[in-house]
């Protein structure tokens, strides 16, 4: 298996989409019920640019000749024991993302589609797709992210009606400015902060993005392109329920897609959901190729071809995990959930302390 | 050798998983065998216990019974309905919800919460109020109408579609949505029942989750200016022995700064349909006077009306939407409500009526 030839590199498209629907996955059908006031609109905007920041300092990374080289990059600059250290306490940030992110889904599938079925198969089934996309290398699997894009990206437009009477009024938006001096609880600016992680995940595929100086503009794209999509679903669920009943929705945006109608079919919401899962499939192929190239760096088998009994032991790994955290740890309810939370804490780590910390690194390494 | 290892590997995994649970599909739904519900009516029967009755089969051409049931739970019911009937019912198609006025007047907000935590319910589950005995009404019409439940449903559907002012639509989101809101209250279809009839009868104010107030005839015809697409198709006033049709309204609410006046203006047009008053209306004068005289009695109705709902302190017209504004606290809930009850309502209509022509006098 060539899991990880990197025999091409891919162009600026797909970092920009690969950015974007990695910033994207469960946080999009949860964050407007963490944000509820409508003076958040700007909330979105200024974290926004806040993650822009973010990407310039991760920028500077990749036009610096450490990234062009992967991993022989990070052994030059830290050394190979530290990268080790590194790659151990990066396991479980991918573990977690893989985990949090395909419960979650599954919950959703589980309420909305198939209320009656056993999680253990609908767990099974999407993770098996991912393993299969992943099983087919990392270059396709980048490949692969233009379905996800393609495939997702126009779902949000369906929601367009509800931006108009008679579901929509203008006042469920006022007050446009926080009225009394607070800002808001913490956790909706930790979701919010968390929402634009993933990024940081480029860092493990430098290979085969060509070293380029343009990333900087690919990243604006991508990023200004989650902004608009969580702009837009956070206006549209905010007139749409307006304020207080947000507040009590679960899953609000899975809901304004079951009130969407069609001649046709009656449910979209099961189709829509359905189509939702390729952006999942990405992620998780993605990520574990992140885990699967993390665990033979530990185990020192870099240089040694990959096997199949490695990948599929890798595989087997993250599904016991999954299966574990399912059966006694999963919380039903996103609000209160410890594994979004701890994951929403983790990726929000991750993602403002990866970049300046690479940043640094390389700043010591020129003045040497 | 690896073929074996790899078929050996699979059968080892599937089996693993198979032990642990069953097969994934539990639910049966084979089409000639269910009956999808399309609507229930659910009552109080006494004791706290609801009643609820549904007509089974909605599809297939067997004759029709109505199924009614004394239960605690909405869902008891629904699992007790499967046990007296041939066939398994199926909520997943349910368009309708009744609901008595009695029930409704207990307040209805554990009983929409159940429908709404159920995913296979539509949002757009229509929601009404029954006032009279509904099952006497199906038990009677069954023989005339046998998809008398179909008929209902695609009425309902049918006004709805443009909020054309013939009747007052509500579906179960825009309920829970005024009923969330921080100012407004929501409204229900009222519909009255009997033995022989079926008829719309006008709209019901709640408070909170509570019946609190129904509106008929003139009053209901002059909410549906105010609300829905502002937009009445016959609006006819015996009083005056005028019929206004195509009418079509403007209204422009104000509220003054310390909210104690709300001023309304209404510019409405259409044209006078018909007239069996003793006025010569092919002069223009006499059409000047009853214009005003429409305009007053109006305006008089107008103002009945909205001392109505500050009598029984609801806001279904959501009023109190307009002390929103994009860089202001919003009022509380309670301040808004003291402010509405003692409001002083000043109401305008505008008139621009076609007068009637080709006529002999």
């Amino acid at each position: 298996m060539a899991t990880f030839a990197s025999s091409s590199t891919y162009s600026g498209v797909y970092v920009v989409f690969m950015v974007n629907r990695l910033q994207i996955l469960f946080t999009i059908l949860i964050l407007p019920m963490y944000l509820v006031h409508s003076y958040m609109i700007w909330g979105i905007i200024a974290i926004g640019i806040l993650s822009q920041l973010n990407l310039l300092i991760l920028s500077k990374w990749f036009s610096s000749d450490f990234a062009a080289k992967g991993y022989n990059g990070f052994v030059e600059l830290f050394g190979e024991r530290t990268v080790r250290l590194f790659v151990i306490a990066g396991l479980f940030p991918i573990l977690l993302n893989i985990v949090v992110n395909t419960l979650g889904y599954v919950q959703m599938v589980h309420t909305f589609i198939f209320p009656s079925m056993d999680n253990k198969w609908l767990i099974l089934s999407i993770f098996l797709v991912g393993c299969y996309v992943a099983a087919k290398g990392m270059a396709n699997t980048i490949r692969f992210v233009m379905i996800a894009f393609l495939s997702g990206a126009w779902i949000i437009l369906l929601f367009l009606p509800l931006f108009f009477p008679p579901e929509a009024s203008l006042y469920d938006l006022y007050p446009l400015v926080p009225t009394d001096w607070s800002i808001g609880p913490w956790k909706s600016w930790l979701a919010l902060w968390s929402s634009f992680s993933g990024p940081e995940y480029l860092i493990c595929l430098t290979t085969w993005l060509s070293p380029q100086q343009k990333i900087r503009k690919y990243l604006t794209l991508a990023n200004a392109i989650t902004v608009f999509e969580y702009v837009y679903l956070f206006v549209a669920s905010l007139l749409f329920f307006g304020p207080h009943y947000l507040n009590a929705i679960n899953f609000p945006v899975v809901h304004m897609g079951r009130y969407l109608q069609s001649p046709v079919i009656e449910r979209i919401d099961t189709i829509l959901l359905s189509i939702h899962m390729f952006n999942y499939v990405f992620a998780i192929a993605i990520l574990l190729l992140c885990f699967y190239g993390a665990v033979r760096i530990i185990l020192g088998r870099l240089h040694k071809q990959t096997t199949r009994t490695g990948y599929v032991s890798a595989c087997l790994v993250i599904l016991i995990c999954m299966f574990i955290v399912d059966k006694w740890f999963w919380n039903a309810t996103a609000r209160e959930n410890f594994w979004v939370t701890l994951q929403m804490w983790l990726g929000a780590f991750t993602y403002s302390l990866i970049p300046v910390f690479l940043l640094l690194a390389i700043k010591r390494k020129g003045a040497v | 050798m690896v073929h074996r290892k790899r078929a050996v590997l699979l059968a080892f995994f599937f089996s693993i998983v198979l032990t642990t649970g069953c097969s994934p599909f539990v639910e049966n739904n084979t089409i000639e065998e269910i009956a999808p519900v399309t609507f229930w009516y659910v009552s109080s029967g006494g004791e706290g216990k609801l009643k609820i009755s549904t007509l089974v089969p909605p599809l297939v051409k067997e004759k029709k019974r109505l199924l009614t049931l004394q239960v605690e739970l909405v869902k008891q019911g629904i699992k007790q309905f499967n046990l007296i009937n041939y066939r398994e019912l199926k909520a997943g198609q349910t368009r309708m919800l009744l609901i008595s006025e009695e029930l409704a007047k207990q307040g209805v907000i554990s009983l929409i919460n159940t429908l709404l935590t159920d995913p296979e319910l539509s949002q757009r589950l229509y929601l009404a109020v029954v006032r009279g005995n509904f099952e006497d009404y199906i038990r009677n019409q069954l023989n005339a109408q046998p998809s008398l439940d179909y008929f209902l449903y695609a009425m309902l559907k049918h006004y709805e579609k443009h909020y054309q002012g013939e009747m007052t639509i509500v579906n179960l989101h825009q309920f829970m949505k005024k009923l969330y809101s921080r100012f407004s209250d929501p409204i229900l279809p009222v519909f009255k029942a009997n033995k022989s009839s079926f008829t719309y009868e006008g709209t019901a104010f709640f408070r909170n989750d509570k019946l609190a107030a129904t509106i008929k005839t003139m009053d209901d015809q002059l909410f549906q200016l105010f609300d829905n697409d502002y937009y009445v198709k016959i609006l006819a006033m015996p009083a005056l022995s005028v019929t206004i049709g195509r009418v079509r309204s403007t209204v422009h609410m104000e509220l003054d700064a310390n909210y104690s006046s709300l001023s309304i203006k209404i510019d409405l047009s259409g044209r006078i349909e018909e007239y069996r008053g003793e006025k010569n209306i092919l002069y223009p004068e006499e059409v000047a006077n009853l214009t005003n005289e429409i305009k007053s009695y109006l305006e008089k109705n107008t103002k009945a009306l909205f001392k109505k709902m500050q009598q029984e302190k609801v806001d279904p017209l959501q009023v109190g939407n307009l002390s929103l504004h994009p860089f202001a606290k919003p009022l509380k809930k309670e301040e808004w409500s003291r402010y509405w009850q003692q409001m002083k309502i000043n109401v305008d209509y505008q008139l621009h009526l076609q007068p009637l022509i080709n006529i002999k006098k």
